[in-house]
């Protein structure tokens, strides 16, 4: 993550959520790329989320150790400790293996390539304007949803079965995936 | 696309439910999966996220928005 990111902390400490949505949009894959050890065992999605909140609910009080990367590894800490939190409850209940908590712990995942890369962002228009329309549509509604609404409703807005709606995604996805492969650009494939 | 497939699919959504005191649970569709199906999810997002940050004017994925939204930018 860059100086500049971390250069949003006292803004996002103030309570600016302009500042908060950049410095997400900077944090997001690393955060997610350390709850990979929890994803067979923890809703990791639910995870980020709940924890992006907390970070912007105790950004306030954050102090600085002068280190890169400070707001980062705190929600990292919030994230990891929220996983392991729901774990427990569902080892509790006897629905995980105790062999798949061991070794959840990791270090900082490295900084990956650049989420708004103009290479990618170039490309990735380019494959839009080609997609199918039924996969556009669908895309479309899950991006104008903005992950506030659920996909029966997004699915009926468009006249479409849940499972018609799931599929459009599904080609969606492939469909970019492949033709971003022929540019050159490999998102599957990379590590976030 | 089988029943299993979709729930892989469904998992990817943003969207998750929340408990009475407001936390984010679960999806439902991710709690229908087995251990396998769960990781398969989790990749499947992770590309999904990639690809809505480069479509999206100020680089946020749906996870970002939806976190946005509830802070109420």
């Amino acid at each position: 993550m860059t100086a500049d990111v971390d250069g949003l902390v006292p803004l996002i400490a103030a309570g600016d959520a302009e500042a908060f949505g950049r410095w997400l949009a900077g944090a997001e894959r690393r955060l997610r790329e350390s709850l990979r050890s929890f994803a067979a065992v923890v809703d990791t999605e639910a995870v980020m989320q709940e924890a992006l909140l907390r970070t912007w609910q105790v950004a306030p009080r954050f102090a600085p150790d002068g280190r890169a990367d400070g707001l980062l590894r705190l929600a990292i800490r919030i994230a990891r400790n929220l996983a392991v939190s729901d774990l427990r409850r569902w080892d509790r209940r006897g629905l995980v293996d105790a062999k798949e908590i061991e070794g959840i712990a990791g270090d900082l995942p490295p900084d990956p390539s650049p989420g708004d890369d103009p290479a990618l962002r170039a490309a990735i228009e380019e494959c839009r304007r080609q997609l199918p329309r039924q996969p556009a549509r669908a895309l479309a509604a899950r991006l104008e949803g903005g992950g506030t609404e659920r996909d029966e409703r997004l699915a009926e807005r468009l006249g479409m079965r849940l499972n018609t709606f799931l599929q459009n995604i599904t080609r969606a996805r492939r469909f970019l995936t492949e033709c971003l492969r022929r540019h050159g650009l490999d998102v599957a494939g990379e590590r976030a | 696309m089988n029943g299993r497939e979709s729930l892989v699919e469904a998992a990817t959504s943003a969207w998750r439910p929340r408990s009475a005191a407001g936390e984010l649970q679960p999806h439902p569709a991710w709690a229908d999966l087995d251990s396998q199906g769960r990781v398969e999810a989790y990749e499947v997002t992770r590309v999904l996220r990639v690809i809505e940050t480069a479509l999206d004017p100020e680089g946020l994925s749906t996870t970002a928005k939806a976190v946005l939204a509830r802070i109420g930018r």
